[in-house]
């Protein structure tokens, strides 16, 4: 395990990762999936992790843990669907290729908070379902999320959680 | 000769080393054959150093100078809550170090814990030699997954000092399920419930065939199996209180045989449903002797510590929020740590989890073992297993109004960087400073502060003229660098770093020169290469000691340093009868003395009082494995689901 990558390769690798975007460092096309992420993730550790090249010298060593640390930065962002979805618009929007993973969280915080409700009731209706889930006392769940539609009737969220509480039922 | 690297487990109270050999993992046992060493260090008058179960013997002798749980002491400030709690009740010396650190002081002398560390370290790593047959110069050490930057940079450091390479510092629950699941090929999500003396940890990890991955980690450092003998020791002293008016706590002395009695008495409640608990002599009240007399059962227990348990699941239930899972998506519980032997932890466990744990696995053994398989995939480079760990705290930095921003969210896979950019606030401006913390509060002064940085060199300009890039690194042993740049010259500013509980590297040199001359006394293993395979748990060898005092040569009555009770057998070893492993100057032959699941109370000379053939109630319970596996009662449902219902 560890690398295939030639000393001179690993260092130019390192020279160029912060050019490249989270997609192209884990060779994934934009649409991947999360598990896909996750699969290329496991394929690149397995090849840029430190602890798979403690044998090299030191300074294409260097350049590998860079290399991993962009790896995991990557994979960070990716594995989140919303996280994902705001470092798309971010390559969109033309802002550079490195999210701050501080950013990333509070953009998928952002996100998380519109999809539980833009009306209040639509908010409380679904924390209660939610609560009833944990107690996977289905029923009650899809009692409160049918409230909940009653309110955004076109709340995505709302719908799929009300469909796996029908089918856990 | 092939490299060898050692798997090494490096615990509060009992310490494990094991290795693969021949594809074949191996747990090296200590002299007397047993699997763990008591991770105790003594100083003796003519400066000779004992380390391991001979220094917790000798502990009744010398208890000044006998330092134990001095990983709880590891890498913190002198000022931290957790140390102000180790100097009210450890015998031994601890004083202010510079920088806010700690030292030990015994005989005069001054000793960092990485030294300490580093003396437990030694005795494992010449436990491994002899049984190998060939020196050894690298280990993965393990340390609780909850541990913070300045704890994992000090015991890498006590890894030096011992004169190891340090391979990797590893998690413990990280390593418990590599054991658990390597070359199984297995597809399975699990948690390891880790509670140890002084610490839980909780770990959720995705195993695929040979891809570990931890999906997160959470922990409390303030919640062991020592927060259980509390509570009894809290029962007895307030029933005394009640009965005779005086509070036991008052006096060190009675204290010490309170929690000998209540930890001896708490181990024996793993394998019976009733202990009895005898303690001669107790106090001295108007020339009159006072004792206590009390039968615990298993119920009257898990109703004391049942708050306890609780709080353990409290924080399983942010470990599996953290990685989007629910129980009924695990395939599997590891335990881990002494005190989930005890019944009323592994039903409450089977409980919360709604599955049994996982029975094949070694609470004491499993850390070891992982570590010892992560060993040898460092050192060999066909490696069928890889890690990929997490940083258990948020990383933040310090900004105006005392707050501390996150810059690395607890959780976040390793090894990662982050990179901040600041500007000079003033003209000229030569330095900036910055706090580093890790810790879940937004307040700083509720964080662990890693370091106060300060960087220089960059060129001088007119305030905000002047970029710097600041790198946040945590590296795969969760260990925390900071580093800058001048954003326009790319070169590196130069660093101090003030306020770190850190040794300096010339500290370190001084140490490791200093350690190469320290006379260490070693019990040695006769059959060398040999390797003996330590002794299964045999849960029959019970053996409690109760209220064991004793004086020492000067006539001068101590308390013993650590809670002496522990398992022994003592058919298998003539050698180390119970006496001379605690009060070694007793003479007294093995075939006199208890032999098998007793309860024993010992006077404060070393006099046996009684056994349980003088208890008879005790001889009723025969302990079988179905003991330790079934539930008590099911008295813990109930507040169980109210808590799964909040969380
Ligand atoms: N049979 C038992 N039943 C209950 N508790 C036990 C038993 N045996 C040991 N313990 C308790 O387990 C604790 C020590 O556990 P363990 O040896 O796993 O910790 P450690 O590895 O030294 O600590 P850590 O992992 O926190 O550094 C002590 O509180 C001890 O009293
Ligand atoms: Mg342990």
């Amino acid at each position: 395990m560890g690398t295939d990558l030639a000393p001179t390769e690993i260092i130019a690798l390192a020279e160029i990762v912060d050019d490249l975007d989270y997609f192209q460092i884990l060779h994934l096309p934009r649409s991947a999936s999360i598990g896909e992420v996750r699969k290329a993730f496991h394929f690149s550790s397995r090849a840029f992790h430190p602890d798979a090249n403690r044998h090299l010298p030191s300074e294409p060593r260097c350049a590998i843990e860079k290399i991993a640390r962009r790896v995991t930065e990557a994979y960070s962002v990716l594995r989140d669907p919303r996280r994902n979805r705001a470092y798309l618009q971010r390559l969109e929007a033309g802002k550079g290729k490195r999210m701050q993973l501080a950013e990333a969280q509070a953009e998928a915080g952002r996100q998380a908070v519109e999809e539980k409700g833009r009306t209040p009731q639509g908010r409380q209706y679904y924390s209660l379902a939610e609560a009833d889930t944990r107690r996977r006392d289905f029923a009650a769940a899809a009692r409160n999320l049918q409230m909940a539609l009653t309110f955004e009737p076109d709340n995505e969220l709302f719908k799929a959680q009300l469909k796996e509480a029908r089918d856990q039922t | 000769m092939t490299e060898i690297g050692l798997g090494i487990d490096l615990g509060t109270s009992n310490s494990c080393v094991a290795v693969v050999r021949d594809g074949e993992i191996r747990v090296l046992a200590n002299a007397y054959g047993d699997a763990i060493t008591a991770s105790v260090v003594s100083f003796k008058e003519d400066g000779v150093i004992t380390v391991g179960n001979l220094a917790k013997a000798n502990a009744i002798h010398n208890p000044r100078h006998t330092v134990y749980s001095s990983k709880r002491l590891i890498g913190r400030y002198y000022f931290s809550p957790e140390v102000k709690k180790a100097q009210a009740i450890y015998a031994y010396e601890i004083c202010e170090s510079e920088n806010h650190g700690i030292n030990i002081k015994v005989r005069d002398e001054l000793f960092s814990l990485p030294e300490i560390g580093a003396m437990v370290l030694r005795e494992m790593k010449s436990i491994a030699e002899s049984r190998i047959g060939q020196p050894v110069h690298k280990a993965v050490i393990t340390v609780p997954a909850n541990f913070n930057d300045n704890q994992r940079q000090a015991t890498k450091d006590a890894g030096r000092v011992a004169g190891l390479e340090v391979l990797r510092i590893l998690n413990e629950p990280t390593a418990a399920a590599l054991a658990y699941g390597f070359g199984k090929g297995l597809k399975q999500k699990v948690a390891v419930y880790d509670l140890g003396g002084g610490t839980f940890d909780i770990s959720v990890l995705e195993i695929s065939t040979d891809v570990f991955e931890v999906l997160s980690t959470c922990g409390d450092t303030f919640l062991g199996g020592d927060d259980f003998d509390d509570r009894l020791i809290d029962l007895l002293a307030d029933e005394f209180s009640a009965d005779h008016g005086i509070n036991l706590r008052n006096d060190l002395y009675a204290l010490e045989k309170l929690k000998v009695a209540a930890e001896g008495a708490k181990n024996a409640l793993s394998f019976h449903t009733e202990v009895a608990i005898r303690i001669p002599d107790v106090i001295e009240s108007d020339g009159k002797s006072l004792s206590i007399e009390r039968t615990v059962t298993t119920d009257e227990f898990s109703r004391l510590v049942n708050d306890l348990i609780q709080r353990t699941f409290k924080v399983c239930d942010e470990a599996l929020q953290q990685a989007s899972l629910v129980t009924a998506d695990l395939d599997g519980v590891i335990l881990v740590g002494g005190p989930t032997r005890l019944p009323m932890i592994r039903s409450a466990v089977t409980n919360y989890f709604q599955q049994e744990p996982q029975s094949d696995v070694d609470p004491d053994q499993v850390v070891a073992m992982g570590a010892a398989i992560h060993a040898a995939a460092l050192v060999n480079k066909d490696r069928s297993s890889f890690l990929l760990d997490v940083t258990p705290l948020s990383l933040r930095i310090g900004v105006a109004g005392g707050l501390a921003e996150p810059v690395i969210e607890r959780n976040t896979p390793v090894p990662i960087e982050q990179t901040r950019t600041f500007t000079t606030f003033q003209d000229h401006q030569e330095s900036v400073k910055i706090r580093v913390y890790q810790g879940e509060s937004r307040r700083d002064d509720e964080n662990e502060l890693l370091g106060q940085f300060e960087f220089s060199g960059f060129k001088k300009a007119r305030r905000g003229e002047v970029e710097i890039d600041i790198s946040f690194e945590i590296n795969s042993d969760g260990i925390v660098n900071v580093t800058a740049k001048d954003r326009e010259t790319g070169e590196q500013a130069s660093t101090t770093i003030s306020l770190s509980s850190g040794l300096s590297d010339l500290d370190m040199e001084s140490i490791i020169r200093e350690a190469r001359t320290q006379r260490i006394e070693a019990v040695p293993i006769d059959d060398g290469g040999n390797a003996l395979e330590p002794r299964p748990p045999d849960p029959r060898a019970q053996l409690v000691m109760i209220g064991v005092m004793a004086q020492t040569p000067g006539g001068e009555t101590v308390a013993p340093a650590v809670a002496a009770a522990r398992t022994i057998n003592l058919e298998e070893r003539p050698a180390m009868n119970v006496s001379s492993h605690f009060v070694p100057d007793l003479e007294m032959a093995p075939d006199d003395g208890p032999t098998r699941e007793e309860v024993v109370i010992l006077s404060e000379d070393g006099e046996i009082l009684g056994t349980s053939d003088t208890k008879p109630d005790l001889d009723e319970v025969e302990p079988s494995a179905e003991d330790l596996f079934e539930s008590p009662g099911s008295d813990l449902s109930g507040p169980l689901d109210e808590d799964q219902e909040k969380g």
